[in-house]
C-alpha cells in the first residue's frame, strides 16, 4: 500500500513538473534581427526590453556592423533563425541589404515564417512584394514636413548634404526632390552638398571630419539661418555639434528620434535613469540645448523610430501568429504602433503596392527651447 | 650555438622532422580547422543547417577565389582587382535582367557579355601592374577603388540619358541611374537549381559546384600548357625569364586577363545564388573576402593551389558561421557575438599573415638544418 502511495506521489510531482515546463516554454519564437549598439542603440536597446518582457520566445541576434560589406553574414544569421523549428516569425530592424536574399531562401524551406521589416533599405517595390510586412518612415510626406518645420524654425535656405550611394535609394532620392520643390513653392533656398560616403575609403570618421569642416564653410557662405539635413546617421552628430557651434538650424534627423545624434553631440550622460526613459531623454536634451543658445533652432520626433518599430513589429508578429490580427489590417496595425509610441501616428501604405504591406509611418515633431517637456 | 641546434636535429628521426615541417607549412589551416571546430562545439549548431551553408558558399565562392591563383603563380601576388571582374559580372547582369532573359540562358549569356568587358579592364590593370612591378598587391587594391569610382559614374548619371535603359522597375524615379537595388529573378538561381538533390538535409548544389570543380581542372590544364610554364619562370623570376625569351609584360597581361574574367564568371555566380544585385556594393565584398579565404587555405601571396583555394573556402565561411553564435552562447550578449565574430574572423586573417612570414623563416632555417645535415 505505501508503495502504492509512493508510486502515486512520484507520478503526480513528475505530472506536475512536466506540465510546468510544458506552460513555461513558449509554444513559438520569434527572431529578431537588430544591429548592434555601435550601429544604432534604439533598436538594440528595444530588442533587449522585448526579451526581458518575452523571454525565451524572442531569439535575438544581430548583423554585422559592416552590413555593407558583409551581406553574406546577414543572410547566415536570419537563415540561422530560421533553421529553429519553433521560429513562427522574424523581424529585421534595421532591414539591411541581404534582407530580401535571405527571405526568399528561407521560404525555400519554410514558406510558414512571417517577416516582419523596419526601415529597409532595400527597393522599396521589390520589399513590398517579398516581405510580409515591412514599415518605413513616410520619407516622401517628410520631404514636405521637414523644409516647413525648417522654415517655422527661421530657415532662409536648406542645405541638403547626401553622397550617391544614398541618392541612388528610390526614397532617398524622391524625398531630395520633394525637398528641392517644397522649398522653391515656399520660398526656401535649396543647397545640396555631396559628402564623402562613410562606407567609402575614409569611413565614418572621413565624413564625420567633413561635416565638421564644412559647415562652417556653408555657414559663412549662406549666413546663420540656414537648415542642415543629411541623409546619414553617423553625420548627425557633427552636425548638431557643427549647427550649435555657428548657431545654423536643424530640423530633425535623418532617422527621427530624441536619441539619435543629440545625447553624443550634447554630451549627455545616459544615467541609469535615462535608459530607455525617453521623456527623460527629451527634457535632458531641451535643458542642453537651451544652455547652449540653440532654443528654438532644435527639433526632432518625440520617439525613436527604430525603437518604435522593434516593439511594434515583435507584437504585431505575436498577435498575428496566436491569429487575434491580420497583417492587411491597417488599423489593428496602426492600433499596435500607437500602443507602442504612446502618441497618434499617421500612416499608410506605399504608392503603387496597396495590395502590399509596406507602410509608411509619420509622427508630429517637439522644437527644443519651445515646447514643454 | 649552431653545434647545439645540430645535435638536436640529428636526434630526432626523419619523420618527425616531417611532420614538424608539414605542422609548419600547414599552420594557418590547422589553426583555422581547430578554431572552427571549437566554435562549431560551442555554438552548439544544427549539422545540417551548417553543412547546408558551408556546401551554399562553398558553390558561391568558390570561382571567386580561383581566379586568384594565376596572378600568385605569375608572381603578381593577390590580386585585390578581381572586383574590376566582379563589376564587368555585375553589368552584364544588370543588362540580361533588361532584357529579361530569364534561366540558364539569361546566365549564359551574361557569362558570355561579362567576357569581353571583363577582358579588356583585365587588359588595362594588367598594363598599369606592369609599370608597378614590385608593388603589384597595393596598385591593384587602389585600381579596385579607382574601377568602383568609374563604375559608379556609368551607373549613376550615364545610364538613362547615354546608355538606354528604359525600364522605370530598374531606374532611379527621376529617370537617371540605376535602383540600388536589382531583382535577378530572371538568373536567381539559374545554375544552382539545375540539379541539387537533398542528402541527409544537405543541399547540393550540383552544377554549380560542377563548374567550379571544372574550373579548377581547367587551371590544372593551363599551368601545365606553355602559357603555364611561361606564368610559372616570369613568378619565379622576371629576369631570368626575359634572358630565356619569355614576353615578361605580356605574361604578366595575360596573366590579369585570366583573373579578371574568371572573377566575372564567379561574381555572377555568387549573384546567381543570392539572387539579388546590391548595384553599388555587391562588388566591394569580394576581393577582400576571397584573398582571405585564399589565406585562409594555406596560400600565400608567392604560393596558391587550387587545393588552398578550396580548403580556404570551407574553412573560412565555416568560422564566419559559427563565431557569431559561439561568441553569442559563450557571453550571453546578442552583439558580443558579431563583435566576437569581427574579432576571430579578422584578427585570425592578421594571425594568417603573420605566421606566413614566421613560417617561410622556419621552412628556411629548417632547410639550411637539412643541408647541413647531409654535408
Amino acid at each position: 500500500m505505501k508503495r502504492v502511495v509512493v508510486c502515486l506521489l512520484v507520478l503526480t510531482f513528475l505530472c506536475g513538473v512536466v506540465g510546468v515546463v510544458g506552460t513555461a516554454a513558449p509554444a513559438y519564437k520569434i527572431g529578431l534581427v537588430t544591429g548592434t549598439v555601435s550601429q544604432g542603440e534604439d533598436e538594440y536597446r528595444a530588442a533587449e526590453k522585448m526579451k526581458g518582457k518575452y523571454g525565451d520566445m524572442i531569439k535575438h541576434v544581430t548583423y554585422p556592423d559592416n552590413f555593407m560589406q558583409e551581406q553574406e553574414t546577414t543572410i547566415a544569421q536570419i537563415t540561422g533563425l530560421a533553421a529553429d523549428k519553433d521560429v513562427k516569425a522574424i523581424v529585421v530592424n534595421q532591414a539591411v541589404p541581404g534582407t530580401v536574399a535571405a527571405i526568399r531562401q528561407v521560404r525555400d524551406i519554410r514558406p510558414d515564417i512571417i517577416f516582419l521589416l523596419g526601415v529597409p533599405h532595400e527597393d522599396p517595390p521589390l520589399v513590398a512584394v517579398t516581405a510580409d510586412l515591412a514599415f518605413e518612415t513616410d520619407q516622401e510626406a517628410r520631404g514636405v514636413t521637414i523644409v516647413n518645420l525648417a522654415k517655422e524654425l527661421g530657415a532662409k535656405k536648406f542645405l541638403h548634404y547626401s553622397f550617391p550611394r544614398h541618392m541612388s535609394m528610390d526614397l532617398l532620392a524622391k524625398r531630395r526632390d520633394i525637398m528641392k520643390a517644397e522649398c522653391d513653392k515656399i520660398g526656401l533656398e535649396f543647397v545640396f552638398v555631396t559628402a564623402p560616403d562613410p562606407m567609402g575609403e575614409s569611413g565614418i570618421p572621413g565624413a564625420q571630419q567633413f561635416i565638421l569642416e564644412d559647415v562652417p564653410r556653408q555657414v559663412d557662405k549662406h549666413g546663420k539661418d540656414i537648415a542642415l539635413f543629411s541623409t546619414n546617421c553617423g553625420m548627425q552628430e557633427p552636425l548638431i555639434i557643427s549647427a550649435l557651434d555657428t548657431g545654423a538650424i536643424f530640423p530633425e534627423q535623418c532617422c527621427p528620434s530624441p536619441t539619435h545624434g543629440y545625447p553624443a553631440a550634447l554630451g549627455l550622460e545616459i544615467t541609469e535613469e535615462l535608459k530607455g526613459n525617453i521623456p527623460g531623454i527629451l527634457k535632458a536634451i531641451n535643458t542642453a540645448i537651451v544652455e547652449k543658445g540653440g532654443a528654438g533652432r532644435f527639433a526632432t520626433w518625440p520617439i525613436p523610430t527604430n525603437y518604435l518599430l522593434v516593439e511594434a513589429c515583435v507584437e504585431i508578429a505575436r498577435d498575428t501568429i496566436e491569429g487575434k490580427m491580420s497583417l492587411d489590417d491597417m488599423d489593428a496595425v496602426n492600433a499596435r504602433l500607437e500602443a507602442a509610441a504612446g502618441v497618434s501616428m499617421g500612416i499608410r501604405k506605399l504608392e503603387g503596392h496597396e495590395e502590399d504591406n509596406f507602410y509608411l509611418i509619420t509622427s508630429a515633431s517637439v522644437i527644443f527651447g519651445k515646447d514643454e517637456f | 650555438m649552431t653545434q647545439t641546434h645540430d645535435k638536436t636535429v640529428e636526434s630526432r628521426p626523419t619523420v618527425s622532422l616531417d611532420m614538424r615541417r608539414m605542422i609548419l607549412t600547414n599552420g594557418v589551416p590547422i589553426l583555422f580547422l581547430v578554431l572552427s571546430i571549437t566554435m562549431a562545439l560551442v555554438a552548439g549548431l544544427n549539422i545540417t543547417f551548417l553543412l547546408n551553408e558551408v556546401v551554399t558558399r562553398l558553390g558561391r565562392n568558390s570561382l571567386l577565389v580561383l581566379s586568384l591563383l594565376i596572378p600568385v603563380t605569375a608572381g603578381m601576388g593577390l590580386n585585390f582587382s578581381i572586383v574590376i571582374g566582379a563589376m564587368a559580372g555585375q553589368a552584364a547582369a544588370i543588362a540580361v535582367t533588361y532584357w529579361r532573359i530569364t534561366g540558364v540562358q539569361g546566365f549564359l549569356l551574361a557569362c558570355l557579355l561579362s567576357t569581353p568587358i571583363a577582358a579588356i579592364a583585365g587588359w588595362l590593370a594588367g598594363n598599369v601592374l606592369n609599370r608597378a612591378k614590385g608593388r603589384e598587391m597595393i596598385t591593384s587594391m587602389i585600381l579596385g577603388f579607382f574601377a568602383n569610382g568609374i563604375y559608379q559614374l556609368i551607373f549613376l548619371f550615364l545610364v538613362g540619358p547615354i546608355i538606354p535603359l528604359k525600364d522605370p522597375a530598374m531606374l532611379l524615379p527621376q529617370g537617371i541611374g540605376v535602383r540600388n537595388t536589382v531583382d535577378l529573378i530572371n538568373i536567381s538561381q539559374a545554375l544552382d537549381k539545375i540539379w541539387r538533390p537533398v542528402i541527409g538535409g544537405v543541399r547540393i548544389p550540383v552544377v554549380t559546384l560542377l563548374v567550379s570543380a571544372g574550373m579548377c581542372v581547367l587551371i590544372g590544364f593551363l599551368l601545365k600548357t606553355k602559357i603555364g610554364q611561361n606564368l610559372r619562370a616570369v613568378g619565379q623570376d622576371m629576369h631570368i625569364a626575359e634572358v630565356m625569351g619569355i614576353k615578361v609584360d605580356k605574361t604578366r597581361i595575360i596573366a590579369m586577363i585570366l583573373s579578371t574574367v574568371i572573377a566575372g564568371w564567379g561574381q555572377l555566380i555568387f549573384l546567381q545564388n543570392i539572387g539579388t544585385l546590391n548595384t553599388y556594393n555587391s562588388h566591394e565584398q569580394v576581393g577582400m573576402f576571397s584573398i582571405a579565404a585564399l589565406l585562409v587555405g594555406g596560400a600565400s601571396t608567392r604560393r596558391a593551389t587550387i587545393w588552398h583555394a578550396i580548403a580556404g573556402v570551407i574553412l573560412f565561411h565555416t568560422l564566419f558561421v559559427v563565431s557569431p553564435l559561439a561568441g553569442q552562447r559563450l557571453f550571453g550578449v546578442p552583439q558580443i557575438g558579431e563583435y566576437f565574430r569581427v574579432f576571430v574572423a579578422y584578427g585570425i586573417i592578421a594571425v594568417a599573415l603573420a605566421l606566413h612570414a614566421w613560417q617561410g623563416r622556419q621552412v628556411r632555417r629548417q632547410e639550411i638544418k637539412e643541408a647541413m645535415l647531409t654535408e
